[in-house]
């Protein structure tokens, strides 16, 4: 990288001053304005930068309502009609983060569709995959346990379905319950650990898999919609020819796509932020009451594809293992998956015709996941666990004869 | 339904807590009739205020709202407010508590008769509509005394407290009694949302400018991208 800085001119001054003390310019040069990036980058390569954004917008709405919010079973329900109708913007700012909570796994669903799409998940990539599926994971407990916070009936009777699922693991299941909810029930206590675990601890996870998540990437490189690596040709200089310098290229680039996004989180913000009962549940209008179980219990709408496959399994702690193992075998993409070609734009039908299969049964377990069991839902539920982990099974060996089209050398 | 709550039984065989009451399915067989009630008109939610302070606070509370809070929305003055919905057995700052003591509720009742501060985002505007004017006499007819029931929540604890302005009212007039007391339901369950609705198109007229400066802004500097 050093080689590329000989055509600027020696920083003075300020900047010098602190780049002889911090590799100011270099982790700039290294990460973004020297950052070579496939110039052939479509949509699907918005939901990465998305994804930070929304990040960002749930630190700093999460500051602002650790503000005002009490942790406490006897005053979290109502901290949070304070916040809606007395802190100063407090409607706004919950608003933003409830709605921030469902877009963030929005983009995180397309961010992971786009890497099953053009094969982000191949060699050399298998570490961007992995720190990227821990990334989900630390995020789906940091939603769990913040959407215990409004102490809301379906806040409580969630979280209770969601513990009770480790007491069904044998021998430590019960102890581990109760370890897990500090209490006999889930109570004050629970609440307050869950607070601290979610304002604190998953947060702090977090940003630290995301800077690995985006080093690793950055000593790869991006992939990009053709699969091709931009590496193998470059010019004189050893600049790939097929890349462009993530600054000032993508940064304008993402900055249009963040209004795009800011003008559709705005929509839901202050025209549907209960997202028609699906990012704000009805229920959860109602203080926890541990004596009365709400009629329907449903998880929120970025957890029932898992809830779906947990009610299909008819015991219990199949169930548990089985949506556990749906979300465990993702991290086994980059193995599963033998084909040499990335894209799917040369890929063969098999590999076509199963991710469309996956795509299916994870929308329709996701449907069926917030309805109310009934025999039918729970047939149906049942064929489409199966598919979708007819992919995994199958990929393997679909996979390792699967009839490619020529790759071009270059991006087209 | 049976089916998912003895799965939820299951789910919540290893709990200690004894889960006492189990409710049936919410599976309404009636269709709700459309409250069409609007919370930017402030003479309905004025009378609506009226009819809450008069009606409902005999036994609920909407704890969560103050008088000067309503005031400042529905144009009162401070000492209007608390003398038209309190007759000044207030203050403006109070909140809108219950006239009933402590524990009458749950005696004369035999339940404590809920907050309705948020009452229009759990139930709904629709639900409470059709409920307030879902009661009927079980014992049509008898002479005495009148039992009432409701088609929405039937078995409710709560009696027809409309029943004196509906028996006086034309069926226009108790449409427009039913629909105000919805507006204010409406209002007091998100006092801030007339400014939500405001706000947003502004905020969103703002991003679309600046869609438009950052489209140009990228078309400018990949002019020099070959493709």
């Amino acid at each position: 990288m050093s080689d590329k800085n000989t055509n600027q001119t020696p920083p003075g001054g300020m900047l010098k001053w602190l780049d002889d003390r911090y590799p100011l310019i270099s982790t700039w040069n290294e990460h973004v304005a020297q950052y070579y990036a496939p110039k052939n980058f479509n949509f699907w390569y918005f939901f990465g930068s998305f994804a930070l954004l929304v990040m960002v917008i749930q630190f700093i709405t999460g500051i602002w309502l650790t503000m005002s919010y009490k942790p406490s079973a006897d005053e979290a329900f109502h901290s949070i009609e304070y916040i809606m109708r007395d802190v100063e913007w407090g409607w706004l700012i919950r608003y933003m983060h409830t709605t921030g909570a469902s877009a963030f796994f929005l983009v995180i669903y397309l961010h992971m569709t786009r890497a099953l799409l053009y094969g982000s998940y191949k060699k050399p990539r298998e570490l961007v995959w992995l720190i990227g599926m821990l990334i989900f994971v630390v995020l789906m407990a940091e939603a769990f346990m913040g959407y215990m916070l409004p102490w809301g009936q379906m806040s409580y009777w969630g979280a209770q379905v969601i513990i009770s699922l480790f007491s069904a693991i044998p021998l430590i299941g019960p102890d581990l319950a109760l370890w897990i909810r500090g209490d006999y029930i889930i109570s004050d206590a629970t609440l307050n650990r869950f607070f601290a675990l979610h304002v604190i601890a998953m947060p702090l996870v977090l940003v630290l898999l995301v800077f690995m998540h985006i080093v690793a990437l950055h000593k790869v490189g991006s992939n990009n919609p053709d699969g091709v690596e931009i590496k193998k040709h470059k010019d004189t200089q050893g600049l790939p020819l097929d890349g462009i310098p993530f600054h000032p290229y993508y940064t304008v680039k993402d900055s249009f796509g963040a209004v795009f996004f800011l003008i559709l989180f705005a929509i839901v913000v202050f025209y549907m932020p209960e997202g028609g009962g699906h990012f704000i549940e009805a229920p959860n209008f109602e203080p926890a009451d541990p004596l009365k179980t709400p009629d329907h219990i449903a998880p929120v709408w970025y957890f029932t594809p898992f809830y779906a496959i947990l009610r299909a399994v008819p015991d219990k702690f199949l169930g548990v293992l089985a949506m556990g193992a749906s979300i465990a075998v993702l991290f086994a993409m980059p193995w599963l998956d033998r084909c040499k070609v990335r894209s799917i734009r040369y890929r063969g039908y098999s590999y076509k015709l199963l991710l469309t299969m996956l795509a299916i049964s994870f929308v329709v377990l996701g449907v069926l996941g917030a309805l109310p069991s009934t025999p039918l839902h729970t047939k149906l539920a049942q064929i489409f666990t199966i598919l979708y982990f007819a992919f995994f099974i199958l990929l393997p060996y679909t996979s390792a004869h699967e009839k490619t089209k020529p790759v071009p050398e270059r991006t087209t | 339904m049976t089916s998912f709550l003895s799965r939820l039984s299951l789910v919540l065989a290893a709990m200690l807590l004894p889960v006492s009451m189990v409710f049936a399915a919410p599976s309404y067989n009636i269709t709700f009739e459309k409250a069409n009630n609007d919370i930017r008109d402030k003479e309905s939610l004025q009378r609506g205020a009226v009819l809450f302070a008069n009606y409902c606070m005999v036994c609920h509370s909407a704890q969560y709202m103050r008088y000067n809070r309503v005031a400042r929305d529905l144009g009162w003055t401070d000492e209007e407010v608390v003398e038209k919905l309190a007759y000044n057995q207030r203050v403006t700052v109070d909140y809108m508590m219950t006239f009933m003591e402590d524990g009458v509720s749950q005696s004369k009742f035999g339940i404590q008769a809920p907050d309705l501060s948020l009452m229009a985002r759990l139930k709904g505007n629709d639900y409470i509509y059709t409920f307030l004017r879902g009661y009927y006499l079980e014992n049509e007819g008898e002479w005495e005394p009148a039992i009432w029931n409701n088609k929405v929540l039937t078995g409710t604890s709560m009696p027809n407290v409309l029943e004196g302005i509906q028996k006086h009212a034309t069926p226009e007039e108790f449409d427009q009694v039913t629909r105000d007391l919805v507006n204010f339901l409406d209002y007091i369950a998100e006092p801030n949302k007339v400014e939500r609705w405001d706000l947003g198109w502004k905020v969103i007229l703002f991003l679309l400018v600046l869609l438009l400066l950052t489209y140009l802004l990228k078309r400018e500097y990949w002019r020099d991208v070959k493709h």
